[in-house]
């Protein structure tokens, strides 16, 4: 009866080493896949759906923070940015932008004009596309704090 | 038993994905669900622990109204009408989520995709984790096949469903939880002797009212069933204290007092309590909304005239409930705004199971009763989870829904 006894448990071990690998090995592939997504480019956040002004340009509000994602071998990127001024009382806003986590542009908006940030990017890293992150020091009503225009690249030839 | 959890939880978390990936609900952390989790970044992203962080980073320095956060008058701080309960128990799916942010190379501020749905799963598993709880309760004094039934009814039968998902970021998931845990820990102080059981029950009773403090009236309620150990009870209240002492010291240092309206200027009238629309209006109520429930009131009444184990919580049960029912008729805004049936009752759901499972019982003994209970369990189980589509597809309103809306909405899609 040992005997039998040793043996199922060695299966029941050999069941769990093979389950153990499994779950490693898809964990890994999962992680290696979650570290350049093709999708990442798609994604922004802190921004709100679409809209359109009266002379048909499109443009979305973001509250204090926003970020999207160009392609990482981008040379130059631009983008449009306004804000309202209905009260006298409002005050300038100052945009600050970081591509990665690194300063690159900051801009006051002054008037309700749109304003164009335009950087450079420094050279590509190992992923397929760069963060940019837009941040602005105060707020309109309802949590606006720029509206943003649509992101346009120059591609390193 | 193990096979209704699991189902429970593949069907909840392939609702989630419909939810999310068909875009009818924007994102996990919105409304109420901002301010619940917002304590989460200021405190392990900022290290802050008085919101300013945040507000800067999300808000421009102020947070907007629909946030539900005040700057309190005479300190200028941030006051969240929503305490910390909840940030709590979603604490540890964060570091998952910022760790997944930083491989990605997604924006850490709080907020981003994997943050959204690290929080919106945490609803999803404290739900689960509350059945799971709940079932080990109603196993001690009834059958599997009646406990595995309840189970099932209380998830899709009610709107509990619809809180474990399309707005799983709200408190009701985690109240829904700790009020299942709380029946557990009484239930083993009275089972098992020493201090784990009761520093247990500390725990849970402090969490219960650090998610919403209107619920420690279910501490009072079940008091008398806490075994009468002046140890027992001095190790339970000594945990309570000091689970609770967070957020009396987060009161203090926002506004000079530990005790506070967070609410600011809305509050109660308790001299004109909405009783008949909370329980049986079109717009909210609650019987009108989880029929399944009235079940429970049967099964309360069975259960307080039978000599079963399970006779001891009745009356704290129904007391709780009664006095629940006359706060939520008092709140300024009865219906709670937006809310698919009324969702200040989700968090009881664990005590009306205890009268469903009394009532699935005496209805279980007499085979003609159990077919005809079976068929009008099953009918309005069809009928809730056809409504539940109706809201997230905005073919019910999200509040102040009339009885012509209501009619017209019926059974129709089209």
């Amino acid at each position: 009866m040992g005997s039998i006894s040793r043996s199922i448990s060695a299966v029941a071990l050999t069941r769990r080493a093979i389950a153990a690998l499994v779950v490693a090995a898809t964990a890994w592939a999962l992680l290696a896949y979650l570290r350049d997504p093709p999708w990442l480019i798609a994604i922004t956040s802190g921004m709100r759906p679409e809209t359109m002004d009266a002379s048909g340009r499109h443009y979305r509000w973001m509250g204090g923070h926003a970020s999207l994602f160009v392609p990482s071998d981008a040379r130059l990127v631009s983008i449009p940015l306004r804000t309202t001024f209905d009260a006298p009382a409002d005050q300038p806003v100052t945009v600050s932008i970081t591509i990665d986590d690194r300063p690159v542009d900051r801009i006051v908006l002054t008037d309700a004009q749109w304003r164009l940030s335009s950087f450079r990017l420094p050279p590509r890293g190992p992923r397929r596309v760069r963060r940019v992150d837009i941040r602005v020091d105060r707020t309109r009503d309802d949590n606006r704090g720029a509206a943003v225009g649509d992101v346009t690249t120059v591609r390193t030839p | 038993m193990k096979s209704v959890i699991a189902a429970a939880g593949a069907v909840c978390l392939a609702a989630y994905v419909w939810v999310y990936a068909t875009g009818l609900a924007p994102t996990p952390i919105r409304s109420d669900g901002f301010s619940y989790y917002v304590y989460v970044p200021s405190w392990f992203l900022y290290h802050d622990p008085t919101l300013a962080s945040v507000a800067n980073d999300c808000c421009g320095g102020e947070f907007p109204p629909y946030t539900a956060i005040i700057r309190w008058r005479g300190t200028g701080r941030w006051v969240n009408a929503h305490p910390i309960g909840v940030a709590v128990m979603q604490a540890p799916f964060f570091p998952i989520a910022h760790a997944l942010t930083r491989w990605t190379n997604l924006s850490p501020d709080g907020f981003t995709l994997y943050y959204q749905h690290a929080i919106g799963v945490a609803g999803l598993f404290w739900t689960i984790a509350g059945l799971w709880t709940l079932g080990n309760v109603l196993r001690r004094y009834f059958t599997t096949g009646v406990s595995a039934a309840v189970l099932a009814t209380i998830l899709f039968g009610t709107n509990l469903f619809h809180y474990a998902t399309f707005d799983s970021s709200y408190s009701h998931a985690y109240s829904f939880f700790l009020f299942a845990a709380f029946l557990y820990t009484i239930e083993r102080c009275s089972r098992t002797p020493g201090l784990a059981a009761p520093a247990l029950a500390g725990l849970v009773a402090g969490l219960i009212v650090l998610v919403r403090h209107t619920n420690v009236l279910v501490l009072l309620c079940f008091a008398p069933a806490f075994p009468r150990d002046m140890r027992r009870i001095l190790v339970a209240s000594a945990v309570l204290l000091l689970v609770v002492a967070p957020q009396l010291a987060i009161y203090y240092q926002a506004t000079g007092r530990p005790i506070v309206s967070s609410y600011g200027e809305l509050g109660f009238n308790f001299a004109q309590p909405r009783i008949f629309a909370v329980l049986f209006s079109p717009q909210k109520g609650l019987f009108f909304w989880s029929p399944l429930l009235l079940l429970a009131c049967a099964g309360f009444a069975i259960l307080a005239a039978a000599p079963h184990p399970a006779r001891r919580f009745v009356a704290p049960a129904v007391i709780f409930l009664a006095v629940d029912a006359y706060v939520i008729a008092s709140w300024w805004d009865w219906q709670f705004g937006a809310s698919f049936g009324h969702r200040g009752f989700v968090d009881a759901l664990p005590l009306f199971a205890l009268g469903m499972a009394a009532f699935y019982q005496w209805a279980w003994a007499a085979p003609p009763r159990r077919h005809a209970v079976a068929g009008i369990v099953l009918c309005a189980i069809a009928l809730n989870m056809f409504q539940t589509a109706q809201y997230w597809t905005h073919r019910l309103p999200f509040s102040d829904t009339t009885w012509d809306q209501y009619r017209a909405a019926f059974l129709r899609w089209h």
